[in-house]
C-alpha cells in the first residue's frame, strides 16, 4: 500500500483547505532506483488520468515485490476544479497549464503551479495525462515539442499509444507543466486521450499497460516488458485540420479512429432552425481520423477533426 | 466619426457576435494615428466605461473641429462574454488576448483576433485597456513589455504615476501588446481598476491621461494639464504582503495610500468563528498601488503591493543610466 501525503495545502477563507494529494510506492527493500510521477488533473475537466491513476495504483498495491523506485501518483492537481467540473482554477478562472513555473509572490494559480514544480523536483520521469477537453475525442497520444524530440520520442514509444506527434512549439507552451519540468531535467509526457468529462475503460487499460512497460524498461518496476504496439511517427506524414465552414449543429458521419479516404464524408453542419444542411465536411486527405469532435455545437473555426495521413502512400 | 463592424462572426443561435469600431479624423491623414482598444475580457467593465466614455469625448471634439490625427476606438472586443457574465470567450473559454497575432484559417477564437489584428495593423500608437487577472485592484500604472520594440520615452507623455517596464514572460508573446510591438506599434498597456466594478475615480484618472498623450503626441488640438513625472517600477521589487492565513479580509487603507513602517493597514478574521487570525502591517514606507479587493482570501494571497522609494526611479534618471 502507498503512502497518501498532503503535499501542498492552502487554506480556503471558509473552514477548507485546497489540497493536493499524493501516493507514493516506494521498494520494501533497499534504495529506489528512480522516480516517476504519474500526473492528473491540471485540467479539471479531464478525467482519463484519474482511471490511469487508479489502475496503476490497485496494480501496485497487487505487485508491491516488483517495485524498484519511487512512484509518486498525483490525481488531482487541480483539486477544486475536478471536483465541480471546472477545467481552470475556480475562484480565479485560469488555465492552471498557462501559469507554470509559476512563483511565491504571484496570485493562487502561480502558487499552485509554483508549489506543482517544487514537489516533482527530482523526479526523473513525469506522464502528464490530459483528456484534450469537452469538445474533442483523442485517439491515444503523446504530443512533444521539436526541441524535446530527440529526449523524448524513445521515451513516448514505450507508452503503449497510438501516435507520437513532434510539433513546433509555440512560446505559449513555455507556460506549461511539461515545459516547466522538462527545464529542469525531469523527462516529461503529455499524453493526451479521449474526451473531456468522460472516462474511457479501455484507453485506461491501454495507457496502464504503457506504464507498467515504460518502468520496467527504466528499472522501476522489476517486470519484463510489456509487449506494447508502436505508434504511429508524425514525421512521416502529415496532419490535415478540419475547420468548420460554419456556425450550426456538427453531425459526424463516421466514428472515430477511422481510416479515411480522401474526398469522403466525415460529417454534416445542420441547422436546428431551418433544417437546412449547411455543409458537408470532407476529407482533406486520406489517413487516420486521430480527433473528433465530440461538442456538437460549432462557431465558423471550430475545430471538427484532425486526419494524419502517411507521405506517398494511397489509402 | 465613423461607427463601423471590424469583425462580425455569425453564431449557431445567439444574434450575430461583433466588434465594433470608432473611428475619429480623416481616414486618410498622414497625421500619428493610435488604436485604443477596450474590454478584451468580460469582466473589464472599467475598461469598457473608459473607452465608452473616450467615444464620446472624442465625438464632441470632433464636432469642434479638435481631431488632428486619426483615432480609432474599440471599446469592447469581448461583447459575447460581457452580455453573459463570463470572462472569456463563452464556448471554449479561451482568452481573446492569449490568441494574437490570430491565425485567419484556425479556429473561431484566432480568426476573430487575426481579423482585428488586421485592422490595428499600421497604428503609430497602440494602447490596451487592461484589467487585471487577480482579485486585486490597483492604481492605473503603465505595462510595457520589453519586446525589442518598444517604446519608454512616448508612455511618459501619459502622465500616469507608475510604469512597469520589464522582459516578457513566455505567455505573454501570445497577447495583443507584445505582437503589436512586433509589428511597429508603439504598444502599450494601462492596467487599472477592479475588474467586474466601475472606479470612477479612477476612470477619470486615466481618461484624462489619455487625453494629454493625444494632445501631446499631435492627434488632438486641445490644451491639458501636465501629469505626473513617471516612476518606474521593477514588478520584482515592489514590497509585498501576503495573507498567512484565510478567512475574511477587512482593509484600513485604500490603493494609493502613503504608508508607513509599522503603521496598520488591515486585518484577517476567522471567517466562521469571527477571531481575529492576521493584523496585516507595513513593513516599509511607500505607496500602496495595489490590494486584493475581494472580501474573501486565500491563504498566501497577495494583499497590498508596496511600492517604495528607494525602489523606484524616474524615467530621466533611468535613461542616463541605460545610456
Amino acid at each position: 500500500m502507498g503512502l497518501i501525503e498532503e503535499v501542498l495545502t492552502i487554506e480556503l477563507p471558509v473552514g477548507e483547505n485546497f489540497r493536493i494529494q499524493r501516493c507514493r510506492y516506494v521498494p520494501k527493500k533497499g534504495e529506489p532506483t528512480k522516480r516517476i510521477s504519474v500526473v492528473s488533473g491540471i485540467h479539471g475537466d479531464e478525467l482519463e488520468g484519474q482511471y490511469v491513476c487508479f489502475l496503476l495504483g490497485q496494480w501496485l498495491r497487487e505487485h508491491p515485490e516488483a517495485i524498484k523506485g519511487t512512484i509518486d501518483i498525483y490525481p488531482a492537481i487541480n483539486s477544486l476544479g475536478i471536483d465541480s467540473i471546472t477545467r481552470s482554477v475556480p475562484f480565479y478562472d485560469v488555465d492552471l497549464n498557462r501559469t507554470f513555473p509559476g512563483s511565491k509572490n504571484d496570485f493562487l494559480p502561480a502558487q499552485i503551479a509554483d508549489g506543482v514544480v517544487d514537489v516533482m523536483r527530482g523526479s526523473d520521469f513525469a506522464i502528464d495525462i490530459h483528456s484534450s477537453n469537452v469538445f474533442l475525442r483523442e485517439i491515444p497520444q503523446v504530443r512533444i515539442a521539436k526541441s524535446q524530440e530527440e529526449i523524448l520520442v524513445p521515451l513516448a514509444n514505450l507508452l503503449n499509444i497510438d501516435f507520437v506527434w513532434v510539433h513546433d512549439a509555440v512560446t505559449v507552451l513555455e507556460s506549461t507543466f511539461a515545459h516547466a519540468m522538462n527545464t529542469i531535467g525531469t523527462k516529461t509526457l503529455v499524453v493526451e486521450m479521449g474526451v473531456g468529462m468522460r472516462l474511457g475503460e479501455a484507453y485506461g487499460h491501454q495507457l496502464l499497460d504503457g506504464l507498467l512497460n515504460l518502468m520496467a524498461h527504466e528499472g522501476i518496476l522489476d517486470i519484463a516488458p510489456l509487449d506494447v504496439r508502436f505508434p504511429i511517427q508524425s514525421h512521416v506524414g502529415e496532419v490535415a485540420y478540419l475547420n468548420a465552414a460554419c456556425p450550426g449543429l456538427f453531425v459526424p458521419a463516421i466514428d472515430h479512429c477511422q481510416i479515411i479516404k480522401q474526398g469522403s464524408v466525415v460529417g454534416h453542419i445542420v441547422s436546428a432552425l431551418s433544417g437546412e444542411v449547411l455543409d458537408e465536411v470532407i476529407a482533406p486527405i486520406g489517413g487516420i481520423l486521430f480527433t473528433i469532435r465530440a461538442y456538437p455545437i460549432v462557431y465558423e473555426g471550430s475545430l471538427l477533426g484532425r486526419i494524419f495521413g502517411e507521405n506517398n502512400e494511397a489509402i | 466619426m465613423k461607427r463601423f463592424d471590424i469583425v462580425t462572426l455569425e453564431s449557431p443561435n445567439r444574434a450575430a457576435f461583433r466588434i465594433e469600431g470608432f473611428l475619429f479624423g480623416d481616414e486618410n491623414s498622414k497625421g500619428p494615428s493610435v488604436a485604443i482598444v477596450g474590454a478584451m475580457s468580460g469582466d473589464h467593465i472599467n475598461q469598457l466605461y473608459v473607452a465608452s466614455g473616450l467615444v464620446e469625448y472624442l465625438r464632441i471634439k470632433e464636432e469642434e473641429g479638435n481631431i488632428i490625427g486619426r483615432i480609432l476606438v474599440i471599446p469592447a472586443v469581448n461583447a459575447y462574454a460581457i452580455n453573459m457574465g463570463e470572462k472569456n470567450w463563452p464556448l471554449d473559454k479561451t482568452d481573446l488576448n492569449m490568441m494574437f497575432p490570430g491565425y485567419a484559417l484556425g479556429e473561431t477564437t484566432q480568426r476573430i483576433t487575426s481579423r482585428l489584428f488586421e485592422t490595428l495593423k499600421g497604428y503609430d500608437y497602440g494602447i490596451i485597456l487592461e484589467g487585471r487577472r487577480d482579485q486585486g485592484m490597483c492604481l492605473p500604472y503603465v505595462k510595457l513589455i520589453q519586446s525589442g520594440y518598444e517604446d519608454l520615452e512616448c508612455v511618459k507623455d501619459l502622465g500616469l504615476g507608475f510604469i512597469h517596464y520589464r522582459p516578457h514572460d513566455p505567455i505573454e508573446t501570445a497577447m495583443l501588446q507584445y505582437n503589436w510591438q512586433l509589428w511597429e506599434t508603439k504598444a502599450f498597456s494601462i492596467v487599472f481598476g477592479k475588474n467586474g466594478a466601475i472606479d470612477q475615480s479612477t476612470s477619470n484618472e486615466v481618461h484624462t491621461a489619455i487625453v494629454r498623450f493625444l494632445s501631446k503626441r499631435e492627434m488632438l488640438d486641445t490644451p491639458v494639464f501636465e501629469g505626473r513625472k513617471s516612476n518606474i517600477v521593477d514588478p520584482n521589487r515592489i514590497t509585498i504582503l501576503k495573507a498567512s492565513r484565510a478567512g475574511i479580509l477587512i482593509s484600513k487603507v485604500q490603493c494609493g495610500a502613503h504608508v508607513q513602517k509599522g503603521e496598520t493597514l488591515g486585518k484577517i478574521i476567522d471567517a466562521l468563528s469571527g477571531q481575529k487570525l492576521e493584523k496585516i502591517v507595513s513593513p516599509c514606507e511607500g505607496i500602496v498601488t495595489c490590494q486584493y479587493a475581494h472580501p474573501l482570501i486565500f491563504q498566501n494571497s497577495i494583499i497590498f503591493r508596496i511600492a517604495s522609494v528607494e525602489h523606484c526611479c524616474h524615467i530621466d534618471s533611468a535613461k542616463s543610466t541605460s545610456d
